[in-house]
């Protein structure tokens, strides 16, 4: 009787083991393939419900889906820093079942670290056959170039922009934004005086106070010096980057930063300047639209410039950082890269339409009803000689880290200009 | 049934599942990490062995922090076992004497445990606002403006910003496994006690006490472990931040892993954080089974 119990129990367990070993058999048939079926493809996003390019991504899908019947698009969207964990998790030990056939990425190193493994797939045959010069200029590629070869697909063009309530500035007796670095400290002056908060940023997210350093230090040594010391072709070591950590420190100390943003987040920031407590935010230009949108007269311009001996007031930090890519395992790599550079360039057409930012792609489209704002950062991005990659974008993750907490160092005082570059001299060259 | 024991092949087949489940959850994963920390390694392009150079790196150098974030979890540890788990005793002996509303006041004391770490960490952060946040509020309303902080931004209270909603969320934890003890002490013992004219400070010091030995133990493994391994409430109040002041050896994994690319550093700190957890609670038992 003990021995039919026990093999009772032993049959009983048979299904669990089963269970525990299923995987090894046969692989269900792919998404893709057969004429006539439906193609499902999977997109990885940031674009959450609060972020400002969601409408363009949905509308983008939308009309494809709708051009393209036998194809649907599964579109995933994640918070921005949890995403950043998240596609590298599943890039380092993800399956090809757990990998998106698209993803959002930023390019620069971020991109390269993933073309370096051959995760990404080539898209240069796709812009070869379908697309030319005119309607994507290749420099608008630069940022997905890796040994020569097109990786990525441009969905925006953004660069860091100074925003200002006009209302605000009223107030403290300013009719227009400030051009002169001697004005604009006359301008916070005023404000302080006024009992109204010069500037907000979010200490609890340091490429927030990357977009107040990067255009302070940029003004002061020029785009192209900049430029090479992102890439690390150049030292750190430059008495002007320390006089411009010097001078951030001290409109800091002369009270312009709002001192409560040490502890807030860039939403609860940008928050604070939409309603009105901060004249002045600086960020990036995708926040145009909601600018425009706020309860008060806004306008756009760039932080003056800080030494005309090495740089100019036509340079600006940014360009196209945000992409698509196409993972390069996938089960319908051709589909999915056709998919991934026609979704791009439509995300960057309605980002533009709805001041998201500027377009990457040429527009081909009626823009006579765009918004204002976005219309004057277009200017400014005319006139500009050099454009310079995001710090954190431009550099590998490592290095990028390391100088990230330099930024956050001089955010909180506990570093002045010399230790800036003394630190980063040593950590990063 | 001990005929059943003795065959060898069907102790075997039963435990099998098991033993698969419990190789390939855990120790096959701590095996890859220790394996992995002896490299360079970005997490996509090729491994360079470098023995244990992470290890020492990760010990001397001060961009890395990880002394200070050691530091952090040893004092988290400290506060949970000296404050945290009195705190948690004292509510288990005087709910187990079977006072008015008991199950309402365990609900509520419980109450934090079953709530998500997220909604938790969000909470705290609208009680820290430093505009609107209650705290400031409360004390500007009593006249203590000066007392008024930053909270989570000011590297002086940041850490103790932080320590505070995770003491207080596992309180109602610990409580609880400790009134289970404190409920199983047999009535006649305390019955005993008192016709033999014991104080209730006696009767919980000599009976009570002893008698739930094992279970302090274990909520001293609990509380010790759970501090080294903290991890989710300082990601979402102030993730390590400001300036690492409130980092800790988990955030400082998590950064080495997805924001600086050293998977390599990474496992190493996963390596050490094992071992410690497993050191701790195996210094605990030393300790306990002396007293004993």
């Amino acid at each position: 009787m003990k021995k039919i119990l026990a093999f009772i129990l032993v049959l009983c367990m048979v299904p669990f083991m089963a269970a525990c070993g299923g995987g090894g058999g046969e692989q269900p048939a792919s998404d893709g393939g057969g004429e006539g079926e439906e193609v499902t493809l999977k997109l990885w996003c940031i674009a959450t419900e609060s972020d400002a390019n969601r409408p363009a991504y949905l509308q983008a899908i939308e009309d494809y889906e709708a051009a393209h019947p036998g194809v649907k698009i599964e579109m995933e969207a994640f918070e921005n820093e949890s995403y950043k964990t998240k596609i590298k998790a599943a890039m380092t030990g993800g399956s090809s079942e757990d990998l998106p056939d698209i993803f959002f990425t930023w390019g620069g190193a971020f991109l390269g670290d993933f073309v370096e493994a051959g995760k990404v797939a080539c898209l240069d045959d796709i812009y070869a056959n379908n697309y030319t010069e005119d309607q994507i200029p290749s420099v608008m590629l630069n940022n997905t170039t890796y040994g020569g070869k097109h990786y990525g697909v441009p969905t925006t063009f953004n660069i860091v922009a100074m925003f200002a309530n006009m209302d605000l500035l009223a107030q403290a007796g300013w009719d227009k934004v400030p051009e002169t670095y001697e004005d604009l400290i006359k301008c916070c002056d005023d404000l302080v005086a006024a009992g109204i908060i010069p500037f907000g940023c979010a200490g609890s997210e340091t490429w927030c106070v990357t977009e107040y350093l990067e255009p302070i230090i940029l003004k002061s040594i020029g785009y192209e010096d900049l430029g090479k010391i992102f890439a690390g072709e150049a030292t750190w070591n430059d008495p002007d980057i320390a006089k411009a950590v010097d001078t951030m420190q001290e409109m800091i100390d002369k009270g312009y930063f709002d001192p409560s943003g040490v502890a807030l987040g860039n939403d609860e920031v940008k928050a604070n300047f939409l309603a009105g407590k901060t004249a002045f935010y600086q960020n990036g230009s995708w926040n145009t639209g909601e600018v425009a949108a706020a309860d008060f007269k806004s306008a756009v311009a760039m932080f003056p410039l800080m030494n005309a001996e090495r740089s100019t007031v036509n340079c600006a930090i940014g360009g196209p950082s945000d992409h698509l890519a196409v993972y390069a395992d996938g089960a319908n790599v051709e589909l999915a890269s056709e998919v991934a550079v026609a979704l791009g360039k439509e995300i960057c057409h309605y980002n533009y339409l709805n001041a998201v930012g500027l377009p990457a792609w040429t527009p081909d489209y009626d823009t006579s009803s765009l918004e204002p704002l976005m219309v004057d950062i277009g200017n400014i991005v005319n006139q500009c000689e050099g454009l310079v990659l995001f710090g954190d974008t431009a550099m590998s993750a490592d290095p990028a880290q390391i100088y990230l907490d330099y930024v956050a160092k001089v955010y909180g005082k506990e570093i002045d200009g010399q230790g800036f570059i003394d630190g980063l001299t040593k950590d990063l060259q | 049934m001990n005929k059943l024991y003795n065959n060898k092949w069907y102790v075997i087949i039963f435990l099998l599942p098991a033993l698969i489940l419990f190789c390939g959850v855990l120790i096959a994963p701590i095996g890859a990490s220790a394996y992995f920390s002896f490299f360079d390694w970005n997490g996509f392009t090729d491994k360079i062995f470098i023995g244990f150079s992470n290890y020492k790196e990760l010990f001397t150098s001060d961009s890395i922090g990880f002394m200070k974030a050691l530091g952090n979890s040893l004092l988290l540890a400290a506060l949970s076992v000296f404050l945290q788990l009195p705190l948690a005793l004292g509510l288990a002996l005087v709910l187990g004497k079977k006072i008015k509303g008991e199950r309402i006041f365990l609900s509520v004391y419980f109450m934090p445990v079953l709530i998500s770490t997220v909604v938790i960490g969000q909470l705290w952060l609208k009680i820290y606002n430093p505009d609107y946040g209650v705290l400031n509020v409360a004390l500007r309303a009593v006249g203590l403006d000066n007392l008024t902080r930053i909270w989570l931004g000011d590297k002086a209270t940041a850490l103790g910003a932080v320590f505070v909603p995770i003491l207080w969320q596992y309180v109602g934890y610990h409580m609880l496994l400790l009134y289970a003890g404190v409920k199983s002490v047999p009535t006649e013992l305390r019955e005993a006690a008192m016709l033999d004219g014991a104080t209730d400070g006696q009767v919980n010091r000599y009976i009570v006490l002893p008698y739930i030995k094992p279970i302090i133990k274990i909520s001293v493994i609990f509380a010790v472990t759970g501090s080294l391994k903290s991890f989710d409430l300082i990601y979402v109040l102030t993730n390590g931040g400001p300036l690492h002041t409130t980092e800790v050896p988990s955030t400082l994994m998590i950064s080495m892993l997805f924001l600086r690319n050293r998977y390599g550093m990474g496992s190493t700190i996963a390596v050490l954080l094992i071992l410690l957890c497993f050191g701790f609670a195996l210094l605990i038992n030393l300790v306990f089974k002396e007293e004993d």
